[in-house]
């Protein structure tokens, strides 16, 4: 599913992200831990096609996402990978329903029809918040909202799922059931996950885990 | 229409702040264009009543005041003038006088003493009742009965006056008989009568009916022992025959002539006539003065505009610092919406489609705002006109 | 003010439309004239022709001096193209109703220094003092010298208004003139040696009359039409015995017993209608012509 080759980005602080292989299977769920700084989000925006790197391939679902223009990289993103990030980024403004739509409505890479709505409804039911998707998430608890948060990263059917410390802001008891839904929805939907995470009592869950630490060098100044 | 859909929930959800950027922006642009529509309208308003009044003859004195008195029937009160000199106007088979007495007033509203000629000159339409016929009838404009709320089969009396310090001088009942058409001029704000109705009010006319005075009821000779005791006079079947003028009706008074000259060269022949500077009389031209009036309004307009201009600056860099702030606070807003694959520009167009839905309301709400008053601005423009009058 | 102009264009246009619909309709509607009496009414008719319908609103068995008239009446007035007015304190109704200015004419404008005047009624009221009213005799068309003047106020009354082609009026004029001046003389002729004779007249009517043939009438004031009581018989024969009276003149035929009455005091009952309405028989001409006659023959010894 992912392939990261001879990975090369340099931060202005002097610090450098070098990975010279990795390699993520599909629907594999690989947990990626470290310390802080050491490049772990970093990685994911790579992977995603936020950030471009100054060396090296990135080959996501069969595709080089290092070879391809700023336009399609976001294509590309949206169509194809899920986020699931730490403080959700739910916006207040929209009902739950509407955040789980979102992606449809910022890209025209994706087409808002019945299927997709239908998706929505089936997730969040799955999700167990069907009953509260006409609220807005100042009306939601945090686990719902990641929830929330969980079906926006489904509902396009990606095949890769990041999730930047998904579960940080939960409470113990929530973290372990956010994640096993998040596993459950993306093997349903046969997506790989690829999850930063700082819970080592959530790390038995996941299929592999990678610690980053090695990856992080100091650039000569 | 996905960035008008985020839009418009954005601005739903924040409806607080949205009502207030909406307002204010609707206020710019109302405000100039409300003001815009009111001057132009009371522009033509006072120019076409000027132009639909040739001549108008008075006592020498403010040229304004006569205008103003004769057309707006104001409370200006230029110095009466005598009826010889409206005869002498039909003597010279010139013009039409129109006489116009005002110098009195019912409810607060102006009793009008003129002759019937005066409605034809107005095409004034009596859309109740009829028109004047008797003596001590009355007629009165359409804001006058909405504001009084009378019809035909009320009364009115007119207000006491001391003005001709007159003995033996009562308030004069008006069986109100007719009710004109609205005509968004100050003949709406008029109580008409005839100006023999106005003689009897200013106790030139009267009758022989005698009325019940204080002084009946002090010394006990008036039979009527309750409080309601009418202190006014009242012209009936009755007593009708009684009523009589004192003197030449060439020496009873008019406030101001309307005079309608049969044509231009009779217009200025007339106007040479009065021009002679020791004449007690004068013959204005309204269109003129109201034509230095105008100029005068739109002089102060100018001011106006300038302060609105002001006054829009600010509001708009207080908008647009709103709207900054706001996107300020939307910073993680847009960078969820990049990470989750946004297009290019879609920050853009969210918020453009914002800024667009904002001005769209407000310009909606402006508009209708400037429709209702260019609907009203006659009847608006009248009132005002009737204030300063 | 500029701007303006081309949104007066249109009103100018609605204008001149509205004046050529008018003018249309006037083709079609004859010019209504409204006289106060029947003189005015005559002389209005003859000068008029076809061009004009006379109006006489005052009901057949009203004294016009004494009418009052209803709204519907005082409407058809204020309607009217010409009201024509008698002036010297004629019908004292126009004081009390309201009409269109621009359509009265007075035809006795002008003559007021040859109006006669009457005795001072005086009275109080109010808080005020007492006044008086000075009275004016009215029935100035029975001097066909007034007559012809008030003749000529409604003609220039008619012309000045275009109720009637100029030419046309002129020409009726001319002629009706004429025959007042004929009536005149002719009046003139009858009543040449009846100055001589006392008269009384049952009603004060008969003031201009008598100043234009120099005749010597005095009045009672009798109810019209009513047969007089005894008060009024005697009243009646101290006046005659006082003045040497022997013609009693009667506005209208007041019946046999009446005149068998007056008969029997040595007084010569004559009728004279003061033509205020219109006469029985004949026009004001006639009418006044057979009534100068009458009296004229009643005076001659």
């Amino acid at each position: 599913m992912v392939e990261v080759e001879n990975l090369g980005f340099g931060y202005r602080g002097g610090f450098r992200l070098a990975i010279p292989q990795l390699s993520l299977a599909d629907g594999e769920k690989l947990a990626i831990v470290g310390p802080s700084g050491s490049g772990k989000t970093t990685l994911l925006n790579l992977v995603a096609g936020i950030l471009v790197p100054d060396s090296g391939r990135i080959i996501v679902a069969g595709t080089e996402v290092t070879g391809m223009s700023d336009a399609l990289r976001r294509r590309f993103r949206a169509s194809r990978i899920g986020f699931v990030f730490q403080d959700f980024a739910l916006l207040d403004y929209l009902s739950a329903r509407q955040n789980i739509l979102y992606p449809y409505r910022i890209t025209p890479a994706l087409v808002l029809d019945a299927a997709a709505r239908d998706r929505a409804e089936a997730l969040a039911e799955a999700c167990g918040i069907g009953d509260k998707l006409d609220r807005h998430p100042a009306a939601l608890s945090q686990g719902e909202q990641q929830r929330v948060a969980i079906c926006r990263a489904l509902v396009t059917r990606p095949r890769l799922v990041l999730s930047d410390e998904a579960t940080g802001n939960l409470d113990p008891d929530s973290k372990a059931r956010i994640l096993d839904l998040l596993f459950r929805q993306a093997e349903e939907a046969g997506a790989a996950v690829l999850a930063v995470t700082h819970d080592h009592e959530l790390l038995p869950r996941f299929e592999r885990v990678l610690d980053f630490a090695q990856y992080r060098q100091e650039t000569p100044a | 229409m996905n960035a008008l859909f985020l839009a418009y929930a954005y601005l739903r959800y924040h409806w607080a702040r949205s009502a207030v950027l909406v307002v204010v922006a609707a206020l710019i642009l109302f405000v100039p264009a409300a003001t815009q529509i009111l001057l132009s309208t009371s522009e033509r308003a006072l120019v076409a009543r000027g132009e639909a009044t040739p001549l108008v003859l008075g006592a020498r004195g403010s040229e304004l005041d006569l205008t103003m008195s004769a057309l707006y029937f104001s409370d200006e009160r230029p110095d009466p003038i005598r009826m010889s000199q409206v005869e002498a106007i039909w003597d010279s088979g010139l013009a039409m006088p129109l006489p116009l007495h005002t110098a009195f007033s019912s409810g607060g509203f102006r009793i009008v003493g003129t002759t019937l000629d005066y409605f034809g000159f107005r095409d004034l339409e009596v859309a109740q009742g009829r028109g004047l016929t008797l003596l001590g009838e009355a007629v009165i404009g359409a804001e006058v009965a909405q504001a009084l709320d009378k019809g035909v089969g009320d009364a009115l009396v007119s207000a006491p006056e001391n003005l001709f310090d007159l003995d033996g001088v009562y308030p004069l009942e008006m069986p109100i008989v007719g009710v004109l058409a609205p005509t968004n001029t100050p003949d709406d704000n008029a109580i008409f009568v005839d100006i023999k109705t106005a003689w009897v009010i200013q106790g030139i006319g009267h009758g022989h009916e005698d009325v019940v005075t204080a002084a009946d009821i002090a010394s006990g000779t008036d039979a009527l022992a309750n409080a309601a005791v009418v202190q006014y006079q009242r012209i009936t079947p009755e007593n009708i025959e009684s009523f009589h003028f004192h003197g030449s009706q060439d020496d009873f008074p008019a406030s101001s002539v309307i005079v309608v000259p049969n044509d231009t060269r009779s217009g200025t022949i007339l106007k040479g006539r009065y021009l002679d500077p020791e004449s007690p009389t004068q013959l204005v031209e309204p269109a003129g003065v109201i034509r230095g009036l105008v100029d005068r309004i739109f002089r102060i307009k100018t001011l106006l505009d300038v302060v609105t201009a002001i006054i829009a600056v600010a509001a708009l860099a207080a908008i647009g610092l709103a709207v900054f702030l706001s996107y300020r606070l939307r910073a993680g807003e847009i960078a969820t919406a990049v990470k989750l694959g946004a297009r290019r520009g879609m920050v853009l167009r969210l918020l453009a489609a914002e800024t667009v839905t904002l001005l769209f309301v407000a310009g909606g709400f402006a508009m209708a705002g400037a429709v209702v008053v260019s609907r009203n601005a006659e009847s608006w423009v009248g009132f005002l006109l009737a204030l300063g009058s | 003010m500029r701007k303006l102009i081309p949104t007066t264009t249109p009103r100018l246009l609605l204008a001149a439309f509205l004046l050529l619909a008018a003018g249309a309709a006037m083709a079609q509607e004859r010019a209504r004239i409204v006289a106060v009496n029947y003189p005015l009414a005559y002389f209005a008719e003859r000068l008029a022709g076809d061009a004009a319908e006379v109006i006489y609103p005052v009901p057949e068995s009203v004294d016009p001096s004494f009418w009052r008239p209803a709204i519907a009446d005082i409407s058809t007035v204020q309607s009217a193209d010409l009201i024509l007015l008698n002036g010297a304190g004629f019908a004292t109704w126009v004081d009390r109703v309201s009409l269109p200015r621009s359509k009265l004419v007075n035809s006795s404008d002008g003559l007021s220094d040859r109006f006669i005047s009457t005795q001072s009624i005086t009275h109080s009221h109010g808080d005020g003092g007492e006044h008086s009213h000075e009275g004016t005799a009215a029935y100035t068309w029975l001097d066909p010298d007034l007559a012809i003047a008030q003749a000529e106020a409604v003609a220039r009354a008619m012309t000045a208004r275009g109720l009637a082609p100029a030419d046309a009026v002129q020409d009726r004029l001319d002629a009706l003139r004429s025959e007042l001046e004929t009536l005149d003389a002719a009046a003139g002729d009858a009543l040449a040696d009846a100055g001589t004779v006392p008269m009384i007249a049952t009603h004060p009517r008969y003031q201009y009359l008598a100043r234009a043939y120099g005749l010597d009438i005095a009045a009672l004031d009798w109810d019209a039409g009513a047969t007089p009581d005894a008060d009024q018989l005697q009243a009646l024969s101290d006046l005659a015995a006082e003045r040497g009276a022997r013609i009693l003149i009667w506005e209208a035929d007041p019946g046999a017993e009446a005149m068998t009455a007056t008969d029997e005091l040595g007084l010569t009952s004559v009728v004279f209608p003061p033509l205020a309405t219109p006469p029985e028989d004949g026009s004001y001409l006639e009418a006044f012509r057979a009534a100068v006659t009458a009296l004229g023959t009643a005076a001659t010894p």
